[in-house]
């Protein structure tokens, strides 16, 4: 009865043992396999967009927008693997000018440059 | 040999035990370690290839039918061209492309459907890796 009880425990522990392993190992996977790239940004009439690319091996999911270091309100982007698509930001910005825009995902990863707007 | 290191592991089952728990979380560790530095290997030589990739886009032409890009490739990897803009003061078209250059090699691209625009324009070009050309014509 007793050995019996200590297999029931041994399997289980390393069951959680293995569950676990494959949780830590998942998210380092998915931290370490973000990339992206801001391909090119267009300064239009109170918003700034940009066009991302995933050249990552996991699908992104942009989480802030930082211009000049303050968060701005943007519509919800995914881009999944060899993917692209217009991030837009809301931002009312002025002419001829350098702005420092910071894309953050959920995950982490920040692209970050400056960007002049046209005159 | 075998018989009595056998009749011994059947005396001292603690023994055993032990050695399948010490056995069992070097199993786990080696897991853990592998699949990390593997990935993070993968990972890196995606970095270096993109540091080992340039590409220049030597010459723009364009007329009524149609565009002409003119790409060199001057790094050791072949590039895989895969978005071209066209930017003008009042416009940034987007195309999606699909143009391989080898190593040292230059290679035009012709497109029919792209009809550059009249005054000063910027033609940028995106590689697979990530990569950006920029031309500046008018």
């Amino acid at each position: 009865m007793s050995s019996l009880l200590l297999t029931v425990i041994a399997v289980a522990g390393m069951s959680i043992a293995v569950t676990a392993t494959y949780v830590i190992t998942d998210d380092l996977h998915e931290s370490m396999g973000e990339r992206f790239i801001v391909e090119d940004v267009w300064f239009t009439t109170d918003q700034i967009s940009l066009y991302l690319r995933n050249v990552g091996k996991v699908s992104i999911n942009v989480a802030l927008v930082y211009v000049n270091s303050t968060d701005q309100s943007f519509t919800s982007l995914e881009v999944e693997q060899d993917n692209h698509g217009w991030l837009n930001v809301t931002y009312s910005w002025s002419a001829d000018s350098a702005y420092e825009i910071k894309v953050v995902t959920r995950r982490g990863t920040t692209v970050v440059d400056y960007y002049m707007s046209p005159s | 040999m075998w018989i009595i290191t056998c009749r011994r592991l059947k005396r001292d089952r603690r023994g055993i035990s032990n050695i399948i728990v010490i056995v069992l979380s070097l199993v786990i560790i080696l897991a853990i370690v592998s699949n990390v530095v593997l990935w993070s290997y993968e990972m890196n030589n995606l970095d270096w290839e993109k540091i080992k990739e340039n590409v220049i886009i030597t010459n723009v032409e364009g007329d009524t039918y149609g565009s002409q890009f003119t790409f060199e490739n001057n790094g050791g990897l072949t590039v895989h061209v895969v978005s071209l803009w066209i930017i003008n003061s009042t416009d940034h078209q987007r195309y999606d492309v699909s143009v391989f250059v080898n190593s040292a090699e230059t290679k035009t691209y012709l497109s029919d459907d792209i009809l550059l625009p009249t005054g000063s324009y910027t033609v940028k070009v995106v590689t697979e890796r990530g990569n950006r050309a920029v031309y500046s014509g008018s």
